[in-house]
Parts: structure tokens; C-alpha cells; sequence
């Protein structure tokens, strides 16, 4: 009667027990060891250099670093910067997320892409393209000059212009993050308001303003840790000011020769990293807290009637989106043709050169070009796989190992990208002591850099797909006989794919026009696109980077489109079956 | 496919979600598990399906141990199928493809189908009437034709247990009764087990040839429909099944005295050994009767439901309130003073079911 069928399972289970837990924790242990050499160890580096004086640990950089009246400077610019900044994208996010998800205005689907291009775009460009809009020479000095003859465009490079540019770029976060607690806010909540007396008015600060509050304040801070973050916008409009923010001090530090420079950044590095990481840590509380909404329907539909007002809130978004987000890129786009940089925009003065320049003349770009493609694709394949499996694990799996895992995962992302590049230079120049083992100065480098911060977006992207999938798919094809590779092929992989390689497509753009790390961690010959456009701008060919740039913003719309494409493809294939 | 649950215990960290469960299921048979929610049948259910292993006891399916604490056969070396909760309809295969799915991949599957999967496909779907709907992706499907598609495809393999998760918990009312008769045509024209779990009472009344009532992770009767329904055997399979009201008194040499009421006496057919311990005796709201005046307890109508062909009344009594239905048109007004009696049919009933002695002993045997 008790004879097991499983007695091969559960014999072979009894005899190999040694072996098959030998295996699993094999397995544990080197993923964790890989995890710590790559995630932990170059932060731990970092902090380690900035405490360690000439034999002991000490704090002598500190101490140096705080009596000097410039690190106050550096701290006070940053505070406003970042403080500006915040202000103006949980603004600009709030009010544009309440307009478009609320209100009655047609075409919500473009305005919702309109509003997503400046974060799309990368911010150095984005700069780029406002200097040039904004030049003494530029299309906004012409039409100021139409009004009267002392009007002059506002200078960008600037505290303020920073702050303008910052803001403009990361509203979308704050946008994004209303939006989503909009929607799931049900209605009956507001109607359950009027009916008990509450006005408009009352309604929005009585009961929808505190009910989406935690997930604006989760926008609103990971918009504060995007600016404190922020390099390309502080070294294109700061740097040539002479105004320094922490992000910027810290690349200054590195660049600059002198004997304790590396010490200086680490220490700089801490503090911005701290500061980072413990905004990470409030953000990851307030979103957790605003999570009891997830479960709640979106609900898409128009709330409030603009009445005879909607032409005009209509006009006025559109002339703003697209002012803000094709204006000045048109602008940048006419710079990179002009002959000299500075002449009058007539006929004569316009050339093809720079990009005759950029493309074929100067190796250097063709090989940052190069190097930034292969990047991209690399990073996004390792990232795609590796990422996928943890997310794999992660939701089918959970435990605290695990949760453990993710967090490290997390940590190169929620570092600001120059002190990631740092930590990856201490930790990759010698790391055993005495031994180099040439990473450092060459592109494997960029790699690890890469594929580490990356890591956690593409987790995040698989997860979510795993998390729409659900388990009963799974399960299903189970009960109907599906074992490993079966059910993998025919049924997991077409379900998740779609959001999968929206992750990876997100990773592999981010990685093509990087620049905060890059910027350290390129030698020559390993540039990439986006260290190429900060050295001619630098280096004050405006018109060749403005060139670049055009062609990066290009290969962007090709790359949306083609996703768009494909998403459409991917729709219908899946209603012809 | 018979099958033999032996003290399956399973726990989630430290909660108990099944203590020691002990059941047998015949060839064939129709059960239905029944409880409300958290009472662990979903839990029973996936331990049968193979996604979860017991943390003590073991299960044997044909007499073959297939979960045990030390190692379980996974899903996809059971001969099962399963109608999931949520349809779980794959959204990139078509109707067809997904009744073929299993046709490709079971292990199962008899030599007899193998040799004609698109022949069986199509039987499969006139047995569901969607024979039209074949090339139809999951989303252009409404509810009703989406759970048929989930138990074509549970069934086209001709899999010999067929596991059934709460599956017209998604369905309006209507659609629900239709789907009942569906399940029921199946379960005639296939002749597999089947386990069925539901909260619906009246779902496991009507279709199970035997009904499991849990509670609380562990199993508080089994039994026929009729048997679960009017022997109960505890106090909550009464009140959660029969919607029985407790009603307190003491029993005196096999009969009842309402609220230690000694002038009034009911006289019961067989209760439970259970509740004539306890001095209770469960009555529901159909053998009641209510009358202007008479030789019983005296209440007062608190509340009258119309509710087509009965009416609910709720009746104070001393200090509890009891539900009676009373066939409509019902005379008796909110507040006013009315006389609970046994209905007379009780009589009928008892010399009815003289012999149901023996069910009671060979259910608490089960």
C-alpha cells in the first residue's frame, strides 16, 4: 500500500543530500562573493581611503577639508542648487500630473510624451541645447531684440540657470510618480467629499491632496536625489562660472593633479554619498507607505470639466511643452550648422562640415562612438540576463538573503554617479595592493561601472514583468505537463519579454550617452559619446558638440520609434496568435 | 483515481494552515472541500495539485505516495488537471492552442487521444460549446467563455483527478448556475475525480458527492450533501451549511427543552451526540414555524426580509435573535408578538429518516 513511486526522487534526495546541499550552498556562496567584489568592496574602498592617513586611520582629510572656506561654498551652492531645483520640479510635476490626469484636456497620450522628452534626453544635451537657445547670438536675443535694444537673454550659466535647467529636466520624475497615485485615488473618495458639503477647493487639499501626498513626496525626493546627483548640467553651466557643486568639486579634485587629490574627492565623496544614500533610504519608506493604493483600479477617465477654459489650458500646455522640449533642441540643431559658431544664421553661413567633421574626420569620435555602442550592448546583455535571474529569484524566492541581495543591488545606482567612479578607481587601480591588474585605463572599466549601476533597472523591469505575469501562469503550465525548458520556451519567456526588453531598452539608451562616469573613468582612447561632447565644449568647439549632439538626439527618435514599432508589432502578433 | 490524505499537516513558518488532515477520495467521486476563507482548502488543494510539499503526513494517489515531507512528485508528473481561480488562460495562445497545450506536454495523455490531438480539440470544445471561438485570443473572451476554455483544457487530456479552485467565484449569479450545470455535464460524461474547492455552501450542496467542511486548518465533517446538511456533527458546520440557529436548553430522556423552558418540549429526530453534551440543539430557520399563539416560546418580530418564496423573519427570543424562514405571504409586522414553534413536518421527517442512525456513526468513522 505505502509503496513510494517517488522512491527514485526521494532516494536519490536521501542519498545525495551532502552533494545536492554542497551544490546549493556552492551556489550561494559565489553569488554573494561576486556581489560583494563588485557591489561592496569599491565603497568600502572609498570610505576606507578617506579615513586612512599616513599609517592609522585618521580623520586629518575631514578636518582640512571642513576648515577650508571654499568646501562651505562648494556646500552652500549645492544646498541651493539642489534646494532651487526640488522646488521647481515638485511644482512644475504636481501641477502638470493634476492638469493632465484630471482635467479634460484632449490628447493626453502626446502631452504624457511631451512631458517625458527632457528627462528622455540626456541633461548635458539638454544644457547644450538651452545655451544655445539662450546665446547672445541665439534665436531668444533675436526676438529680444525685436522688443528693445537693452534686452539681454538671461545668462545660464548661472546658479539660477542651473537650477532652471535642473528642474525642467526632472519634473517628469515628480510627473510620473503623481500621475500613478492620481489615477489610483478612487473617485468615490472625492465624490464621498462633495456629497458631505466639501467645495472643489476643499475637496483637492482635504482629501486628495493628503491621500496622494506620500507619493509626491516619493517623486519629489527622487527628484532631489537626480539633482544632487546631476553632473553633465553643473559642469556645462557651472564649471565655466566658476561655480562648484559637490558633484562637479569632486570630478575638479580628480582631474587636478595635485598630491592629495584622491584622498580630497574620497572624502567629498562620502559626504555626498551619505547624503544620497539616506535620501534613497526616506524615498524607499515614503513610497513603501504610499503602497496601500497599489491595489486600488486606475481609473483614467477626466474628473473635472475645464469648460470654455479647456482651449485655453489647451493651448497653454502644448506652447509650454513645446517650448521646453523642441525649442531649444531646434536651436542646438541650427548652431551645429553655422560655419563659425557666433555668425548670423543665413544661407551662406551654413555648412554640413561639423558633422562631415564629427563623423569622419575625427577618429576620436568614431572610436567614442564605437566604444559607447559596445558598451551598451554589452552592458545591456549581461545586465539583461544576470538581472533577470535575480528578479527571477527575488520574487519566486523571497527571503532575507535575498532582499539582502537586492539592496546591494541597489546601492551603485543610488550612489551619485561620480562617486561610484570613484569607488570603482580605488577599487579596480590595485586591488590587492602592489597588483594592477590593467582594468583601470582601459574600457573594462567602463564595464563594471556600468553593468553594476545598471543592474538594478533592469531587476526592477524583470520583476515587474514576472509580477504581471503571476504565479497561476506558471503554475498552469505545470499541472498541463510543462516541465523546464517547455514551459520556459512556450510560455514564460513570450509573457515576459515584452517587459523585459522595455527594461533593457531603457538600460541600453542610459548606457550609449552616459557621461557622470564616464567622465572619470574614460582614458584615452576608451572616450565615450558623451565624454567626447563635454571635451568640445570644454575645449570650446561649440558647433562640433552641438553636432554631436543633434546626432545623438536623432539616434534617440529612431530608438523610440523603433520601440514604439515594435510594440505594436508585438500587440498584434499577439491578437493574430 | 483514488486517493488517501494521511495526518497532512502543513505549515507556513510558524501558522498552521492544515493540522493533521485525514481523508480518502473513491474513484470517481465528486468532493467538494468547503469552508470559509483562511480555512486552508486553497492550501489542501495545492498540496494535492503539487505545488507545495506537507510539513508532516503524506498523500497517496492509486495507492502511489506522491508528497511526503522528505520530496513531492511536481505538478507536471501528476496526472491532474486544474481550473484555476483565475482562469490563468495563457494571453499569447490562442482557445485552441491552450486545450492543445496539454495534449502536447502531459504525460498522461492516453495513446488513444495522442494519435488525434486536433480531433480531440475539437471534441473538447463542442463539450464546452466554443467550438466557434477555437481561433479567439483570451482577451476577446467574456467571463463565462473564459472559464470554459480553462476546463476544456483542464479536461482534454483525460487526466484521471481534476483539481477545481473556487472556480466560478468570478462569475455574476446567473452565470454561476449555468456553469454549475456545465461542470456537473462533465463531471457525467468523464467520470474523473474531481475535488472541487468553494465557500459557496449551496455550490458544494448541489454538485459534490461528498462534501469536506473545514475550518481553521483542520476538517470538521465529511460527508454526503444530505448528511453535512441536516446531521451536522459541530456548531459551525450547522451554522456555516445549515445556517442553523443554536438554540439553548438541556435534553431530558431524548427530548429537547428550549431556554431550560420545562412546558415546552420538542421533540427532535437524532442530534449529534455533540450538541446534546453541550445542551443545544441546532434547528434551521425552515423547521421553525411562527404562529399568533400556541404552546411555544414567545418572541417579538424584530425584522421581516421579503424574499419571494419564503420571508426571513428575525425573532427575539429571551436574549438571542434566531432566523426563521416562514413561506410568503407572511402575516406577522415588525414589533409584534409571535410564538416559535418546531414546524409540524418534523414528525414526517423523523419517521423518514429512521435509519439515519448509521450515517451519523459512519461519518464521524470518516
Amino acid at each position: 500500500m505505502n509503496e513510494p513511486i517517488i522512491p527514485k526522487q526521494h532516494e536519490k534526495r536521501r542519498n545525495q543530500p551532502p552533494f545536492l546541499a554542497v551544490y546549493q550552498k556552492m551556489f550561494v556562496v559565489i553569488a554573494a562573493a561576486l556581489l560583494v567584489l563588485f557591489f561592496i568592496f569599491p565603497i568600502l574602498r572609498l570610505v576606507i581611503l578617506s579615513v586612512s592617513g599616513e599609517s592609522e586611520v585618521d580623520l586629518r582629510h575631514y578636518q582640512d577639508i571642513l576648515a577650508e572656506p571654499q568646501t562651505w561654498t562648494v556646500l552652500q551652492n549645492t544646498v541651493v542648487m539642489v534646494a532651487g531645483s526640488t522646488f521647481l520640479a515638485v511644482a512644475l510635476g504636481v501641477f502638470m500630473a493634476w492638469l493632465i490626469t484630471y482635467s479634460d484636456v484632449r490628447a493626453k497620450r502626446f502631452l504624457h510624451v511631451l512631458v517625458l522628452l527632457p528627462f528622455v534626453i540626456p541633461s548635458y544635451i539638454v544644457s547644450l541645447s538651452w545655451t544655445q537657445l539662450m546665446s547672445s547670438n541665439g534665436w531668444f536675443a533675436s526676438v529680444l531684440t525685436l522688443l528693445s535694444e537693452n534686452l539681454e537673454p538671461w545668462n545660464l550659466y548661472s546658479l539660477g540657470g542651473m537650477i532652471f535647467i535642473l528642474g525642467l529636466s526632472h519634473y517628469p520624475l515628480v510627473y510620473l510618480f503623481t500621475v500613478g497615485v492620481l489615477k489610483r485615488i478612487p473617485r468615490e473618495l472625492e465624490w464621498a467629499a462633495r456629497s458631505s458639503g466639501a467645495g472643489r477647493i476643499a475637496v483637492f487639499w482635504k482629501v486628495t491632496m493628503p491621500i496622494a501626498l506620500p507619493g509626491i513626496a516619493g517623486g519629489g525626493l527622487l527628484a532631489f536625489l537626480a539633482n544632487l546627483d546631476n553632473f553633465g548640467i553643473p559642469a556645462f553651466l557651472g564649471i565655466p562660472a566658476n561655480i562648484s557643486v559637490l558633484s562637479t568639486a569632486i570630478y575638479q579634485e580628480v582631474v587636478s593633479v595635485h598630491a592629495d587629490a584622491f584622498s580630497r574627492a574620497a572624502v567629498l565623496s562620502v559626504v555626498l554619498g551619505g547624503v544620497a544614500v539616506l535620501g534613497t533610504v526616506v524615498q524607499w519608506l515614503l513610497v513603501r507607505k504610499s503602497k496601500q493604493l497599489e491595489t486600488a483600479r486606475e481609473d483614467r477617465s477626466p474628473r473635472f470639466s475645464l469648460g470654455k477654459f479647456r482651449i485655453w489650458a489647451e493651448s497653454g500646455l502644448w506652447t509650454f511643452l513645446l517650448f521646453i522640449g523642441i525649442v531649444p533642441l531646434s536651436a542646438m540643431t541650427t548652431t551645429s550648422f553655422l560655419r563659425t559658431y557666433g555668425l548670423e544664421w543665413t544661407w551662406d553661413n551654413l555648412t554640413w562640415d561639423h558633422y562631415w567633421y564629427v563623423l569622419y574626420e575625427n577618429t576620436n569620435v568614431q572610436s567614442a562612438l564605437e566604444n559607447s555602442l559596445l558598451l551598451a550592448c554589452v552592458t545591456t546583455v549581461v545586465v539583461l540576463i544576470i538581472g533577470t535571474i535575480v528578479a527571477y529569484i527575488r520574487i519566486n524566492k523571497p527571503s532575507p538573503l535575498n532582499r539582502a541581495a537586492e539592496t546591494i543591488i541597489t546601492v551603485p545606482y543610488a550612489l551619485p554617479g561620480v562617486v561610484l567612479a570613484l569607488a570603482m578607481i580605488f577599487a579596480w587601480m590595485e586591488p590587492i595592493p602592489g597588483w594592477n591588474p590593467g582594468i583601470y585605463g582601459s574600457i573594462w572599466i567602463l564595464f563594471i561601472a556600468y553593468s553594476t549601476r545598471f543592474m538594478i533597472l533592469q531587476v526592477r523591469g524583470s520583476a515587474a514583468a514576472f509580477m504581471q505575469v503571476g504565479a497561476s501562469m506558471e503554475e498552469a503550465a505545470h499541472v498541463f505537463g510543462a516541465r523546464g525548458s517547455v514551459k520556459w520556451i512556450k510560455i514564460m519567456v513570450p509573457l515576459i519579454l515584452p517587459g523585459m526588453l522595455t527594461g533593457a531598452f531603457f538600460v541600453f539608451l542610459t548606457s550609449l550617452t552616459e557621461l557622470t562616469v564616464s567622465s572619470l573613468l574614460w582614458s584615452a582612447g576608451h572616450e565615450t559619446i558623451g565624454v567626447m561632447i563635454f571635451n568640445f565644449e570644454q575645449a570650446g568647439y561649440t558647433t562640433h558638440s552641438a553636432a554631436l549632439s543633434s546626432i545623438v538626439v536623432m539616434i534617440f527618435l529612431a530608438g523610440f520609434v523603433f520601440m514604439m514599432c515594435g510594440q505594436t508589432i508585438w500587440k498584434k502578433r499577439g491578437r493574430k496568435g | 483515481m483514488n486517493i488517501q490524505l494521511s495526518g497532512v499537516t502543513k505549515e507556513f513558518g510558524k501558522t498552521a494552515a492544515l493540522s493533521s488532515v485525514d481523508a480518502n477520495v473513491k474513484d470517481g467521486e465528486f468532493i467538494a472541500i468547503l469552508g470559509p476563507s483562511g480555512c486552508g482548502k486553497t492550501t489542501l488543494l495545492r498540496l494535492l495539485a503539487g505545488f507545495e510539499s506537507p510539513t508532516e503526513g503524506y498523500i497517496e494517489m492509486d495507492d502511489k505516495q506522491v508528497a511526503a515531507p522528505y520530496g513531492v512528485i511536481p505538478p507536471e508528473k501528476r496526472n491532474i488537471g486544474m481550473v484555476f481561480q483565475s482562469f490563468a488562460l495563457w494571453p499569447h495562445l490562442t482557445v485552441q492552442e491552450q486545450i492543445r497545450f496539454p495534449l502536447l506536454h502531459h504525460k498522461f495523455v492516453p495513446s488513444s487521444i495522442k494519435k488525434r490531438k486536433e480531433a480531440r480539440t475539437q471534441e473538447v470544445l463542442e463539450l464546452v460549446n466554443l467550438t466557434n471561438m477555437a481561433e479567439r485570443m483570451p482577451h476577446e473572451l467574456s467571463g463565462g467563455q473564459k472559464q470554459r476554455v480553462a476546463l476544456a483544457r483542464a479536461v482534454a487530456a483525460q487526466p484521471s483527478l481534476l483539481l477545481m479552485d473556487e472556480p466560478l467565484s468570478s462569475l455574476d449569479a446567473e452565470l454561476r448556475m449555468e456553469m454549475r450545470h456545465e461542470i456537473q455535464r462533465i463531471h457525467r460524461h468523464t467520470q474523473t475525480t474531481v475535488i472541487y474547492v468553494t465557500h459557496d455552501q449551496s455550490e458544494a450542496l448541489a454538485m459534490a458527492d461528498r462534501i469536506i467542511v473545514m475550518k481553521d486548518g483542520a476538517v470538521e465533517q465529511i460527508g454526503s450533501p444530505e448528511t453535512i446538511y441536516r446531521f451536522p456533527q459541530t456548531e459551525f458546520v450547522a451554522s456555516f451549511v445549515g445556517k442553523a440557529n443554536l438554540v439553548p436548553g438541556f435534553w431530558k430522556k431524548g427530548v429537547f427543552h428550549p431556554n431550560g423552558n420545562d412546558m415546552v418540549a420538542w421533540e427532535k429526530r437524532e442530534v449529534a451526540p455533540y450538541f446534546m453534551k453541550r445542551g443545544v440543539m441546532p434547528v434551521r430557520p425552515e423547521e421553525f414555524c411562527l404562529k399568533k399563539a400556541g404552546n411555544g416560546l414567545t418572541g417579538r418580530v424584530e425584522n421581516v426580509q421579503f424574499q419571494g418564496r419564503d420571508v426571513q423573519y428575525t425573532i427575539l427570543v429571551g436574549k438571542d435573535c434566531w432566523t426563521v424562514y416562514h413561506p410568503a405571504p407572511g402575516e406577522f409586522r415588525i414589533g409584534e408578538q409571535v410564538v416559535v414553534e418546531l414546524a409540524k413536518e418534523q414528525s414526517a421527517l423523523r419517521t423518514h429518516t429512521e435509519g439515519h442512525d448509521n450515517i451519523i456513526s459512519s461519518t464521524s468513522s470518516i
